[in-house]
């Protein structure tokens, strides 16, 4: 499994299909936020999400959504604070924002968030 | 991308124009695009069945859906509210078109809703190209000038506009710090009570001045009400900003104490939805009246600024600011539902307010127009209790001869209905619209906000109607 690091570094898209989000690495979720949802619960019984880390990516399921591109503009994010997996997760130097564009073709482009999206975590 | 979910929307206005034969007894009486209101409807020759109390179901039910629904059944609302809105809206014009065959109404409602939602949306499209960054630490100090900026830009830019252009950088600055108590005074001083100066300010006043009201009244009539609300708010937000110590890490932020701006173009675009709202027939006689349809050359300029604002927008900055037309849509579609919906509302209130016209003090019009205004729109609420004043004292709200002739005769009627019109509006999120619009962008940045009654019972309640009081009690009792 890559790590976020790497997947920012080398510039490695995710997947999106329909409501499901495929990322590139594994990691520690805190909060994620689509459209006005925003989601801290990733436990088995959350409605609002539901992540299953594989071998090689990770699934991410909006549950609320039947598709992420009938609610998502080009030029909004899904938004999420994630931990990479191994580093101390109560460190808050190691909070990483992530700002996830749907693009064409299933392309999702992940970036670090910049300095001028507002995301308050 | 919306394309599908505009055609119900689409379907209703269109359901509106369809009624032809109600298009020339709206040219008859229509000098302008704006609204006459049920009470003159019953005075002219146009005179029309009251509808029943029923009718006001409709209404109540929206309104209790808008404020249930993302409490108690948020995805199934969030997907289905253009539906709601759409099918609501349409059972009060069926009723009118069929029973009351008053279709006049309806298109005094649609030609409102036109001119309000091209204003906002024209001032949502063009601010969204702006992008402004303040590099400063958020301190309560700094905090209650940028609020009281706020309050003053929005006599300028309007409600919207300030609130648009103000939200982001004011978040930004308060991100180690934020808690919903900031969004909230936001909402009271920039979006709603520091609008309350001008026309331009907030959308009932600018009606008043179509109307016939100098533009300067307002501010010659309203500032020493305005100011020290607005200094209580200052001081209060002050205080509880003092207790906020935001979190460590804020502390080993270097800032620069920079102001950027980017977008300049689009502040062309604001000047020209600024200098549009006063192309009409009503102010300027040189300017043609598209009567019988519903909206006039403001409409169409304040339309085609939406478009040429956001193709011409730098993508950049529509990108960091995370552009969306979503929030705007939310308030298109509630507030179509809620523009057909409360016309029953409204002529009955009107009506009620005319057969007890001799009972009403000013404290009465300043309550009445106040508590409806905390859910209605604030413009129609504001033009029917302005005829039911002008009604009392002899005066009938569609002559502008007889508008001047009231305002200098009976000010503490009209600064009554102005101040409450425009302060009421921070009551809950329904209140105005950019309340809601504030709202969402403050969700998508992560910050939790209050729902629909813990607005009203945590916040607006408890701070605001204490200070309606003695507004009321020094100058309206």
């Amino acid at each position: 499994m890559r790590t976020i690091q790497e997947t920012l570094k080398n510039d490695i898209g995710g997947l999106c299909y329909h409501n499901r989000i495929i990322l590139p690495f594994g990691a520690h979720f805190l909060k994620v936020i689509v459209d006005t949802d925003i989601i801290t619960d990733f436990s088995l019984n959350s409605k609002g999400v539901f992540i299953r880390e594989v071998e090689d990516f990770t699934d991410v399921y909006f549950l609320d959504y039947k598709d992420l591109n009938n609610s998502i503009s080009k030029y909004e994010a899904i938004k999420m604070v994630v931990v990479e997996k191994g580093k101390d997760i109560f460190d808050f130097n190691n909070h990483l924002k992530l700002s996830l564009y749907l693009e064409e073709k299933h392309k999702v482009k992940i970036e670090e968030c910049d300095h001028d999206i507002l995301f308050l975590e | 991308m919306y394309g599908k979910q505009f055609i119900p929307m689409l379907m209703v206005i269109i359901f509106f124009l369809i009624s032809v034969d109600s298009l020339t007894a709206y040219e008859n009486v229509s000098d302008s695009t704006n609204v006459t209101t049920a009470v003159t409807i019953e005075r002219g020759e146009n005179e029309h069945t009251l509808p029943p109390v029923y009718m006001v179901i409709p209404f109540v039910l929206l309104l209790s859906m808008i404020a249930t629904g993302p409490l108690f059944y948020r995805h199934f609302w969030e997907r289905n509210y253009p539906k709601v809105a759409i099918a609501l809206g349409t059972i009060t014009v069926i009723y009118y078109l069929a029973v009351l065959n008053d279709s006049h109404s309806l298109l005094h409602s649609l030609a409102e809703y036109l001119s309000f939602i091209a204003l906002l949306g024209s001032l949502f499209v063009a601010s969204g190209g702006i992008l402004l960054r303040v590099n400063r630490k958020a301190t309560p100090f700094v905090n209650m000038l940028f609020l009281l900026f706020g309050s003053v830009i929005a006599n300028v830019i309007g409600t919207t506009g300030a609130s648009m252009l103000l939200i982001r950088p004011y978040i930004k600055m308060n991100q180690n710090r934020m808690k919903p108590y900031h969004i909230i005074f936001f909402i009271f001083m920039v979006s709603n009570i520091g609008g309350a100066l001008t026309p331009i300010g907030d959308p009932p006043l600018f009606l008043g001045f179509l109307r016939g009201i100098p533009f300067f009244w307002v501010i010659a009539n309203v500032w020493y009400i305005w100011l020290p609300t607005l200094i209580v708010l200052l001081i209060m937000f002050y205080v509880f900003d003092s207790f906020n110590k935001g979190n460590n890490n804020s502390d080993t932020e270097e800032y620069s104490g920079k102001i950027e701006f980017k977008g300049a173009k689009n502040l062309i675009f604001l000047a020209i939805i600024i200098l549009s709202v006063f192309i009409d027939p009503a102010v300027l006689e040189w300017v043609p009246s598209l009567a019988p349809l519903p909206f006039g050359i403001r409409e169409i300029i304040m339309l085609a600024v939406i478009y040429f604002s956001f193709k011409m927008a730098d993508q950049e900055i529509l990108k960091a600011n995370e552009f969306d037309f979503e929030p705007i849509k939310e308030v298109a579609y509630l507030f179509v539902g809620i523009f057909i919906t409360m016309i029953p509302a409204l002529q009955l209130i009107a009506h009620e307010a005319n057969i007890h016209s001799d009972k009403l003090t000013a404290g009465v019009f300043y309550w009445a127009t106040g508590g409806l205004s905390g859910f209605l729109d604030n413009a129609p609420t504001y033009l029917n209790f302005l005829s039911a004043a002008m009604g009392k004292a002899g005066y009938d709200v569609n002559v502008k001869t007889d508008v001047i002739l009231f305002v200098n005769k009976d000010v503490i009627y009209l600064q009554a209905i102005s101040v409450a019109a425009v302060f009421f509006g921070a009551m809950t999120y329904i209140g105005n619209g950019p309340n809601f619009m504030v709202k969402s962008i403050c969700e998508r940045a992560g910050i939790k906000m209050p729902s629909f009654f813990t607005y009203m019972i945590k916040y607006s309640i408890p701070i605001l109607i204490p200070i309606f009081v003695v507004v009321w009690a020094i100058f309206f009792r």
